[in-house]
């Protein structure tokens, strides 16, 4: 499917920044499944130095700097992707039982294995996740099982969370949004031993007709990609929409969690208070 | 008298005693000191002890213990007592240091760049994934030379059977050097012929060699290459020591909001400027470096320092991410990297550590726990050691069943037993007591090769001579390595000076610095004023003051309730009362008056410290130290006696600003706080001069504004009003009046302009111009309209003209940036 993403990031100041520094994550990466046709960003005001590189997982950081005075500062990235489809091809593949995946975990996807932090892990989240995992299940298996049942147990709810809501309390209110979500069910897959990590991107915000417009369309969306051991390889679960990723999500970056690939990251002197506007859409192109 | 030294000294049966090598036995290299101890009376030994703490004291040497109620600037323990080393010993500790920090630097390197030992097995993946302190931006940048571990120090133990092992090693930004230094510094003055005699070997050279190789390794640009010391800042447990060593090393001291990024390098700011850094050696942890890449939540990095190291643009020493050497969890895997790495087995061992992340390490740690301790696997794990010793068998399961639940956050080691060295106390300095040490060594990266310091910091346990940490109260001791050959007497202070580097301007001068010199001499004043103004005040209720001040007092209450030493909107204190207002005034740190302002001047100066010399110090920690000794209430003439001594430190300290401060834009903006704190304060204290009544005595102003003896020796009348103007506002030769403030100031102010360009003082130079046209027989005179509208005019351009300072030097110092996130 050919998308148009456009993404705005808008920062109202009640008094001007004197110095901003701000690191982006919004470049789709380049994968089997995506292929970016034009990427542009436009920033106001515009940047005094801005460079563009690789980050250790292999995503593209933009980085810029605004040494002016500015009372507000607007970053517009405007993405034109074909995503093809993948889920069918990634239930085909061979099952591992999840025991053995954990063990292939330690050599091969050792870097998503560990706490990070936005992820703890603690006994009561490993007993959450030990309910997907009986003995000699599939890796896979377990995980979409564990991915329903946070959709079935959890609200999705705008207000309960923010940024820096502690997983231990996302556990206890059974509320959050997509990112919550994800860092939960890294969390659980980690608690086992198994490697999860966190994708960031959007989602389709008008589907195709017949289809069902999907929760947290009109932000930015975070999911999870699960490693299913030799064979089974990485898997995308979304446990915001209780499903395998397929063609509806656009994918921007990886890393162990929402700090490694926040989209838009910066420090800033000066500036007072500030309000933050971000809005989002994904339309479908004609191919 | 060799038996009365050792009467109380313990046998070590299951210690190594690092003194004696049989009972009343001394070793060879102990006998010089045991024989001159032994030979001294206990009243010699005292005044060496006093003398020993007397100088750590003055010298403020300091070490925070965050634990501690007291807080901030617990003075360092030091014994009096050198630790000895021969040199065949020395020579072995060296050669594994020296082999320990290559190997170390190698891994480190490896890991942030090619990963192969993990690709080949020889490393775990956990102990590099697991570990918080992998800091994964910092991955793939080259370091210069090949080098990340600048500096690198290790804790050493010795067992039983003599032999040494390393406990820990410290690779991220080790402190103690800089203690090691100023121990030295002091214990040989404490023996100085026996330091002689022994030939002890010097530490100097280690310093000049970590010195020039940053300076070496740094980005060059064509001009001298500018390394800084980058400091947390004076809550530090360390401060001292950065304090120290910037000082020692001719680096200038930073915080984070002095230095910015730009254009991929990192700048210093000054007063001329910015001015290019190409050197960080650091003593912030690697996580708090950059707000905009590491931890967000602290404002004491540099936001964009990773980028401009990936760049090459700046050398940060220790590289960033070193901090991940520093895990128990290394230590079992180090043999097997040595082979492999340097192709020779590890020199000296580590205390025998395992992983319980390793299945079989787990099972065999829980089996014999009561002889191990239980530490984290990584220092993101704050958890304090486990001696499996002191469990019972209920605490033992407990502890099992911890490490099974979360194996891999544990490694399981063994204890050394460790040795033990004499120390002298105060109280019995004749009976020599032992305590368990250990021993920090220090080895720095240099482009031949790493070099070792020859000495290091001995540790003293205190109680649990099991632990040693300063944290936990223990004490310290001079090392001494003696030398085999000729003593290398190099000095970093006697080092030649080419014509090229002569250096006149403060231009490191950073903004902060200005700033904090600014406020420091405000505060000064202030704090000046404010002893004077309470003293005047508190004279007229002791019995021998000189009864001269029956008036006034209308007027001190006004000018103590200016200063809301007294509540504004109540009616005339009675005497109890106002005598109750003055003395919380001088000891209450919550309330306005001396008290909070000497307080304000104590962080002032804590951020200052680099920059005032040993003397500054010592007047001011004794003037804290007075306060700080009143705990019981104190009869009114003490407390006189007590504001007498601040006010002549205060005199001290404006002396030494005087007479030993260099005349650079530092001093000047000293001065300038100085002057615009005392034209304010005079100036509004004449307004109310002039608003009370006419046939007032006036003999309190003149106490106040220290012009007394002027007056007397001016004229044999009492006080007037034409001759005290004319003295507190119209002569230029009284260092109190308005005139010098005002001629001052727009003097320092024209100054700052030839160097900085355009400040704006023509309201001082507008104020000058009033002053020469006041007439004395007009204006003179208690009720002048024309005197007090000149009064205020005065003070609102003393308020300008530190407005315009700070706007166009240090508007930026003290805002912190912070960190934002859009999704």
């Amino acid at each position: 499917m050919r998308l148009q993403v456009e993404h705005e990031t808008h920062y109202q100041y009640s008094s001007p920044v004197l110095l901003s520094q701000q690191l982006l994550h919004l470049s789709p990466r380049a994968l089997a499944w995506q292929r970016c046709h034009a990427h542009r960003l436009q920033i106001e005001p515009v940047p005094g130095e801005l460079g563009e590189r690789d980050d250790f997982f292999g995503n593209a950081v933009t980085q810029f700097l605004i040494a002016a005075p500015h009372p507000e500062l607007r970053v517009h990235a405007s993405t034109t992707v074909s995503v093809a489809p993948r889920e069918r091809e990634a239930l085909a593949r061979p099952r591992v039982p999840w025991e053995e995946a954990r063990e292939q975990a330690r050599s091969h996807a050792a870097a998503f294995l560990h706490e990070s932090p936005h992820v703890e892990t603690w006994r009561e989240l490993a007993q959450f996740a030990a309910q997907s995992f009986p003995a000699g299940r599939a890796a896979l298996d377990g995980a979409v099982d564990l991915a329903r049942r946070i959709h079935a147990d959890f609200e999705f709810d705008r207000k309960a969370t923010s940024v820096s809501t502690p997983l231990r309390e996302v556990m206890k209110k059974r509320r959050g949004v997509c990112q919550d979500f994800a860092h939960l069910m890294i969390g659980a897959l980690r608690s086992l031993g198994l490697a999860a990590s966190y994708v960031s991107g959007y989602l389709l915000t008008e589907p195709p007709p017949g289809r069902a417009r999907l929760i947290g369309a009109d932000a930015s969306h975070a999911w999870v990609s699960v490693y299913c051991g030799a064979g089974g390889g990485w898997v995308d679960l979304d446990p915001t929409n209780d499903c395998v990723v397929d063609d509806e999500h656009v994918t921007l970056a990886w890393g162990r969690d929402f700090g490694d690939v926040t989209p838009m990251r910066g420090v800033i002197l000066g500036g007072g208070g500030q309000e933050l506007e971000v809005r989002v859409t994904v339309t479908p192109l004609a191919e | 008298m060799a038996k009365e030294l050792l009467a109380e000294y313990p046998r070590a049966s299951a210690r190594y005693d690092e003194m004696l090598a049989a009972p009343q036995a001394p070793r060879a290299h102990w006998q010089a000191l045991f024989a001159q101890l032994a030979a001294e009376p206990a009243e010699r030994l005292r005044e060496r002890l006093h003398d020993v703490q007397r100088q750590v004291r003055e010298n403020g040497v300091t070490y925070n213990v965050y634990a501690d109620p007291q807080g901030a600037d617990r003075p360092w323990e030091l014994d009096l007592l050198p630790f000895i080393l021969a040199p065949e010993e020395w020579a072995s500790i060296e050669a594994a240091i020296l082999q320990r920090s290559t190997l170390l630097n190698r891994i480190l390197v490896d890991v942030y760049g090619e990963q192969r030992l993990i690709k080949e097995g020889l490393l775990p993946p956990a102990l590099i994934h697991g570990h918080a302190g992998f800091l994964r931006p910092c991955h793939g940048a080259k370091p210069p030379g090949g080098v990340m571990l600048h500096l690198y120090a290790a804790d050493l133990a010795r067992s039983p059977d003599g032999r040494w092992w390393v406990l820990d090693d410290r690779t991220q930004a080790p402190s103690g050097a800089g203690y090691a230094l100023e121990n030295r510094i002091v214990i040989s003055r404490a023996f100085p012929e026996l330091f002689n005699d022994l030939k002890v070997q010097h530490l100097a050279s280690f310093f000049a060699t970590l010195r020039d190789s940053l300076a070496h390794w740094a980005p060059q640009d064509g001009g001298a290459p500018l390394t800084v010391l980058l400091t947390p800042g004076p809550h530090n447990e360390t401060y001292f020591e950065h304090t120290y060593l910037a000082r020692y090393l001719g680096l200038p001291l930073v915080e984070g909001t002095d230095l910015t990024v730009r254009e991929g390098c990192v700048w210093l700011k000054t007063l001329s400027g910015l001015r290019r850094v190409h050197a960080i050696l650091r003593r912030l942890d690697d996580d708090y470096c950059d707000p905009l890449e590491l931890r967000g939540d602290s404002a004491l990095g540099v936001p964009g320092l990773v980028d401009a190291v990936r760049r090459g643009n700046v050398l940060v020493a220790n590289a960033l991410g070193s901090n991940l050497l520093q895990s128990s969890t290394l230590l079992g895997y180090l043999p097997r990297l040595s082979e492999k790495l340097l192709g020779e087995p590890l020199k000296m061992p580590s205390v025998a550590t395992w992983w319980c992340g390793e299945p079989a390490a787990l099972e065999d740690a829980i089996a014999k726990l009561d002889k191990l301790v239980i530490r984290p696997a990584f220092p993101q794990l704050r958890v304090e050691p486990m001696f499996g010793e002191d469990l019972d068998e209920r605490g033992r399961k407990r502890v099992a069943a911890m490490l099974r639940a979360r194996p891999s956050d544990y490694v399981a080691q063994e204890l050394v037993q460790l040795s033990q060295a004499p120390v002298c106390d105060a109280q019995r300095p004749r009976r020599l007591q032992a305590r368990a040490i250990g021993l920090r060594v220090f080895a720095c990266a240099s482009p031949n090769g790493y070099v070792v310091m020859p000495g290091g910091l001995t540790r003293v346990a205190s109680a649990d001579a099991r632990v040693i940490a300063m944290q936990r109260g223990g004490s310290s001791k001079d090392t001494w390595v003696l030398a085999a050959g000729p003593v290398n007497t190099f000095s970093l202070l006697r080092r030649e000076i080419g014509p090229a580097e002569l250096v006149r301007s403060g231009a490191n001068l950073s903004s902060r610095v200005v700033e904090n010199l600014y406020w420091f001499g405000r505060y000064c004043e202030r704090c000046d004023a404010t002893a004077r103004l309470l003293r005047v005040a508190l004279a007229r209720f002791v019995d021998d003051a000189p009864d001269d001040g029956a008036d006034g007092r209308a007027i001190l209450v006004a000018l103590l309730r200016r200063d809301d030493m007294l509540p504004k909107d109540a009616p005339p204190p009675t005497d109890p009362e106002l005598v109750a207002a003055l003395l919380s005034a001088i000891a209450d740190e919550t309330r306005p008056g001396l008290a909070s302002g000497l307080r304000e001047l104590a962080r002032v100066a804590a951020h200052l410290r680099e920059r005032l010399s040993l003397d500054n110090w010592r007047t001011l920690n004794r003037m804290a130290r007075g306060r700080g000794r009143r705990a019981r209430p104190a009869a009114l003439a003490e407390v006189l006696v007590e504001l007498d001594g601040v006010i002549s430190a205060f005199t001290t300290l404006s002396g030494f600003a005087l007479d030993g401060m260099t005349r650079d834009a530092g001093w000047r903006f000293l001065s300038v706080g100085r002057r615009i704190e005392r034209l304010q304060t005079l100036a509004a204290t004449l307004k109310l001069a002039l608003e009370g009544a006419p046939g007032e005595d006036l003999t309190w102003l003149l106490r106040l504004t220290d012009s007394i003896i002027t007056y007397r020796a001016r004229y044999s009348t009492r006080p007037q009003w034409l001759p005290v103007l004319d003295l507190l506002v119209r002569d230029e030769a009284n260092p109190r009046s308005i005139a010098f403030q005002v001629g001052g100031l727009r003097d320092y102010a024209r100054r700052l302009e030839d160097m900085f360009g355009v400040i704006g003082e023509e309201r001082m130079q507008a104020s000058a111009e009033a002053l020469a046209a006041l007439d004395p027989g007009a204006d003179l005179r208690h009720g002048s309209a024309r005197l007090a509208a000149f009064l205020d005019d005065c003070s609102g351009a003393a308020h300008r003209l530190g407005e315009q300072l700070g706007h166009r030097f240090f508007s930026h110092v003290g805002e912190a940036s912070r960190q934002t996130f859009a999704t």
